[in-house]
């Protein structure tokens, strides 16, 4: 029973820790729509980025067809989709595997 | 549509009356994007409906207040200053990332109505169909140029 316990224990805490872990990606997709400055000053408002960060992923899109932004638990990829699809760009939340 | 200057963090715009006449005419276009254009995941069929459904709901809510903004943003006399031949429009930083998201709405959105041309085919013959949706992509764009290049910097 003792050899037990600390399974059980351990158990409870990787299930509450993998709910906090960052298990989500989240992509911006290339479109050939949106301006590089428009997605640039985007990813700045709702990150937080400075310029050369968002510059940089906004290369990504645009070069490679998609950029991974941010790896995050669940409720906060939710978050950063709508805000970027608020803007109305191509943003969507996939399982990081 | 031009930056004049940047005072007590609002920023104040001039505008021609032509310009302030076609930027309430292209606002009042929006929403354009069809509701059920964005999805959660790029594979939909893996998507949990529920997280897509409250995701639909969420924009949803988003356009409504949008089109409230829009509406009380037009019907403001005290936001421009008219003179004879122009316009001066003050907008705070938040009141610029809303318009910023209507401009592209519209702009995006009128490109779906196009049929959503890939990179490279943009050699759309203008006619009496498609005109109202590239009329309206231009001047979308031209006035969210204007706000981009007052809020970017260098």
């Amino acid at each position: 029973m003792p050899e037990v316990m600390p399974d059980l224990e351990r158990g409870e805490e990787s299930k509450s820790k993998s709910e906090k872990e960052p298990g989500y990606v989240v992509i911006c997709w290339n479109d050939p729509v949106n301006l590089m400055i428009y997605v640039t000053h985007v990813f700045q408002v709702v990150f937080g980025w400075q310029k050369s960060k968002a510059e940089f992923h906004m290369k990504q899109v645009h070069n490679l067809g998609k950029s991974v932004l941010v790896r995050e638990s669940l409720e906060k990829a939710e978050h950063f989709v709508h805000q970027l699809q608020k803007y109305s760009l191509h943003a969507t939340m996939e399982r990081d595997e | 549509m031009k930056l004049l200057r940047v005072q007590n963090e609002h920023y104040v715009f001039r505008l021609t009356v032509w310009e302030r006449k076609l930027l309430a005419v292209v606002l009042n276009l929006y929403p354009v994007i069809p509701a059920a254009h964005q999805t959660l995941s790029k594979f939909p069929a893996t998507t949990d409906k529920t997280n897509q459904k409250l995701l639909d709901e969420a924009l949803a809510e988003h356009r409504n207040e949008n089109k409230k903004l829009v509406r009380a943003f037009l019907a403001d006399g005290r936001r421009f200053r008219e003179t004879d031949i122009s316009s001066w429009m003050t907008l705070s930083a938040a009141e610029i990332e809303w318009l910023l998201q209507v401009l592209n709405d519209i702009y995006v959105g009128n490109w779906i109505l196009l049929g959503s041309p890939d990179e490279g085919k943009w050699d759309i013959t203008p006619n009496e169909e498609n005109v109202r949706h590239l009329g309206a992509m231009q001047l979308a764009q031209n006035f969210q140029g204007a706000l981009l290049d007052a809020v970017s910097g260098p």
